[in-house]
């Protein structure tokens, strides 16, 4: 029973990948419940956060800051500069792109709006190809051992503990946010009823420009992990997420950003474990196959959506 | 001076024309209700004061100024707040939430208004915590005027109130309509339930196929037979 | 004249890949623009009628490939016939669970589905032979024509180097004519249906489904039907490229190329509109192939040109649905 020994191992590696899949989760389904549609550029606004970092890395590193690792960690304190500096850029990305584009849309259908996306995801992809090439590029260099976890025979490196916890922490930054602050609740607001929120006297373009700081920030935190996971980053990563963070967000409820941590973790979860199973090419379609059959069992998704 | 004046307006959707040159003026602290058969434009009308629609041709006054085509977050700014007939609620946020998104544009601590608003609607005060999506249609409706009510308005615009509530609950809904008044809101009320909404008007208006028909106080109306006949259903 | 001739021979080929991709386009307005249904899984219909049509006429499996099936050698139209059952069968399957969903989500449904199409073709390589693709897909009257203009050209050793040149490109003329061919049947059989009752029905279910559900109307069935047919066309499509290219791979059914240019040659051309359909495909593979000549001048990498080409059709599609949704060559109000 080769393969059931493997799944303790498995499901850490999914608990990583989903938390990952979790951040990029939330902002889709942010975006969906306020800007009503699904955006598909989403998965290259992470490769964009991905290559802004390793951007600024080379340009701190070329600047003379040091990057020696703080303690088991892989990198230091110009890579964290870096990484803090690609949210707030990626951010701004976000919201430029909603001024150009979107915005001039408002009131299309959410199928023009989609299409729309659709041309942004690949202009932006290609813009990242121009830029960095279409090779592999890496954060870090050398390889970092994993250290076996006392008692539950599975083995965790520094690096990958460091990614759960930044998921955790932003994760609970967000629910704060969205309970406790007046633009948190008027997203949530909107979220319900954009129609009424303006009637109220909510500046809805306001919660709209926070919708894409958000989403885009955790994007980029979301694409900036899976570099640092994977060891290397291409242009391709985007895509290569989406139909995973879109099978995410669909199995946690579409338009519900708690439905989008659970799903992230599920699919995550379960894409890895299937590996012991059933060939690793076939991974992605572990998530496709898990959004269909939600899809037709419970369209809603496990905790219900918005709209 | 009235508060609120509509002077011929007309226009609807689109290439539709809902409304053909419909007046109505409404004085400070006054409760006037506009009646009429389903699809005589009343809750488009409605809309057109609040600057959801904007009219073909035609205007309207708000305390003297021309407010026609202004959007409704402006509107909303000179002290007029609209409670729509449907989804008039943020179902997933919490009662007490749902009143400071009343309040947005205040950037002053606003408690002192909020206790106002739970004194006009003593049943939700043990409620503020919970998820209004969860309650009753009848303590929806109270969650939705409060929320207008938090940046204190000159008028209130109800659009159709009482709409899918049982009996009770729409006497309740009227009740708490008088009491908001006697705090010294004008209110403009669209409505179906002709009767009700009558007795607690000083006039009243009737529409039929988008064109003013009968101006009269409430009284009157409430007595006229043939209006009784014609547009006072149950 | 030699240039002239040089320039001939590459709008030949030219009008071939339009062509191609005009079928395409045919088939996605059957879907989106006449049924509403938001199909982003083009490549893979398109990938599925080339390799079926590949498999069904091509070779056996040589020493060389890890494939065991295929090959019976069948002549192109049969070919062509099984892209267009495969794909309609295919169609079928997925459209029975999908086809009730939303928008939104029958979008990332079709991604998912196209995904899966494409990771099957690249792992199942006892069919398809895997990455490496399938080779000497054979062209329909090649060798004909091939020995005929060998013989022409043997004949008529004193015609100059332009008529050699010329001549000796007719097969691709053939080609030409044959897709041209199709592509003017199906814009027939499409204008046909869009104006019929079928297609009154179809409209209507896009516009209002729930109002064209109240008439009675199986809602249901038109779409799964609509979803059918257009995935047959696209199947064609498919075939007619294998035949062209004579070689398949997974990588050939790039998303980019199988979905997103068909999308902005259908957005472009006026989605709803079979002849903005076809227009939108000219044109769009005119920018395409423009953008190819220009960016030579560029002092960039060849896939940084590659990137920019992409740039500048995304950016295009932007300024389409931005400016005029409704599309270029389509009379009247966008949907």
């Amino acid at each position: 029973m080769d393969a059931l020994s493997r799944i303790p191992q498995l499901l850490v590696y999914g608990v990583i990948s989903g938390s990952i899949l979790a951040l990029g989760g939330i902002g889709v389904s942010l975006t969906y419940s306020i800007l009503g549609f699904s955006n598909f550029a989403h998965g290259d606004i992470m490769a964009l956060g991905a290559y802004l970092a390793l951007g600024l890395l080379a340009l701190f590193t070329g600047l003379g800051l040091s990057n020696t690792p703080f303690g088991p960690l892989s990198f230091g304190f110009s890579f964290t500069l870096s990484f803090a500096l690609a949210l707030g850029l990626t951010a701004l990305a976000a919201v430029l792109i909603d001024r150009i584009l979107y915005k001039r849309l408002r009131h299309a259908t959410s199928v023009i709006l989609m299409i729309a996306s659709i041309g942004v995801a690949l202009g932006l992809r290609n813009v990242l190809q121009f830029c960095w090439g279409p090779q592999p590029q890496y954060y870090i260099e050398k390889i970092q051992l994993a250290i076996a976890v006392p008692g539950l025979g599975v083995r965790i490196k520094p690096d990958e503990v460091f990614i759960i916890l930044v998921a955790v922490i932003v994760v609970t930054f967000v629910h704060y946010f969205l309970r406790h602050t007046k633009m948190g609740k008027a997203m949530r607001a909107a979220a319900d009823n954009m129609a009424l929120a303006r009637v109220s006297g909510i500046n809805t373009e306001r919660v709209i420009l926070w919708t894409w700081v958000i989403g885009g920030a955790l994007a980029a935190t979301a694409g900036i992990l899976a570099g640092i996971e994977n060891k290397f980053i291409t242009p391709e990563l985007g895509w290569q997420m989406l139909l995973s963070v879109f099978a995410a967000v669909i199995l946690g409820g579409l338009g519900n950003p708690y439905g989008a941590i659970l799903g992230g973790i599920v699919i995550g979860v379960s894409e890895e474990v299937s590996t012991a199973f059933i060939p690793t090419g076939y991974k992605p379609a572990v998530a496709f196959v898990i959004m269909i059959l939600m899809l037709l069992i419970k369209p809603t998704g496990l905790l219900g959506r918005r709209r | 001076m009235s508060l609120l004046k509509v002077e011929d307006v007309t226009g609807g959707y689109g290439d539709m024309e809902v409304l053909h040159e419909v007046s109505l003026e409404l004085h400070s602290e006054e409760v006037v209700t506009v009646i009429g058969p389903n699809g005589a434009g009343k809750s488009t009308l409605m809309k057109m004061i609040f600057g959801l629609l904007k009219p073909t041709t035609g205007d309207v006054f708000f305390a003297g100024e021309k407010i026609t085509g202004l959007s409704p977050d402006r509107i909303v700014r000179r002290g007029m707040a609209y409670v729509p007939q449907v989804e008039n609620v943020f179902p997933s946020l919490t009662v007490q939430e749902n009143l400071e998104m009343g309040a947005f544009i205040l950037a002053d601590d606003f408690s002192q208004r909020t206790e106002e608003v739970y004194e006009l609607f003593p049943i939700l005060k043990g409620r503020r915590k919970q998820r209004v999506g969860k309650m009753s249609g009848g303590e929806r409706q109270m969650v939705a005027m409060g929320r207008a009510l938090m940046l204190d308005p000159h008028l209130l615009l109800l659009d159709e109130p009482s709409a899918a509530l049982a009996p009770n609950l729409a006497a309740l809904v009227f009740d708490r309509i008088t009491a908001i008044n006697r705090t010294g809101v004008a209110i403009l009320i669209v409505e179906q339930n002709a009767k009700e909404s009558l007795k607690l008007s000083s006039r009243g208006y009737v529409l039929a196929s988008g064109r003013n028909r009968f101006e009269d106080t409430g009284e009157h109306l409430l007595a006229n037979k043939d209006i009784g006949e014609l547009y006072l259903g149950a | 004249m030699e240039l002239f001739v040089g320039v001939i021979n590459y709008l030949v080929f030219f009008a071939i890949t339009a062509g191609t991709y005009g079928i395409l386009a045919l088939g996605l307005n059957l879907q989106w623009g006449l049924t509403g249904l938001f199909n982003i899984g083009i490549a893979g219909f398109y990938a599925l009628g080339a390799y079926a049509s590949a498999l069904v006429c091509g070779p056996l499996p040589s020493a060389w490939d890890s494939r065991v099936f295929g090959g019976f050698g069948m002549p192109f139209p049969v070919g062509l016939l099984a892209a267009a059952v495969v794909c309609g069968v295919v169609a079928l399957l997925i459209g029975i669970p999908t086809l009730r969903l939303k928008a939104d989500y029958l979008g990332i449904a079709t991604i998912g589905i196209a995904e899966t199409i494409r990771l099957v073709l690249k792992n199942e390589s006892w069919l398809t032979n895997g990455v490496w693709g399938l080779q000497q897909i054979p062209s329909p009257l090649y060798d004909p024509i091939h020995k005929g203009v060998g013989a022409l050209l043997r004949g008529h050793a004193d015609w100059p180097s332009w008529a050699h040149d010329l001549t000796s490109q007719a097969y691709n003329w053939f080609y030409l004519i044959l897709v041209l061919c199709a592509l003017l049947s199906l814009y027939f059989i499409m204008q046909r249906l869009t104006s019929s009752p079928w297609g009154r029905v179809a409209r209507a279910i896009r516009e209002d489904e729930s109002a064209a559900a109240m008439c009675g109307k199986n809602t249901f069935s038109f779409r799964l039907q609509s979803l059918v047919l257009g995935a047959m066309m696209m199947g064609i499509g498919g075939s007619l490229y294998a035949h062209y290219a004579r070689f398949v791979s997974p990588s050939s059914f790039e998303p980019l190329y199988g979905t997103f240019l068909i999308w902005v040659m259908l957005v472009l051309g006026g989605s709803g509109s079979n002849k903005g359909a076809i227009w939108g495909s000219f044109v769009v593979w005119g920018i395409w192939a423009g953008t190819d000549f220009l960016t030579r001048y560029f002092p960039v990498t060849a896939t940084q040109a590659a990137s920019l080409r992409i740039i500048v059709v995304a950016v295009l599609l932007e300024l389409v649905l931005v400016w005029r949704p409704q599309g270029l060559f389509r009379r009247g109000p966008s949907h």
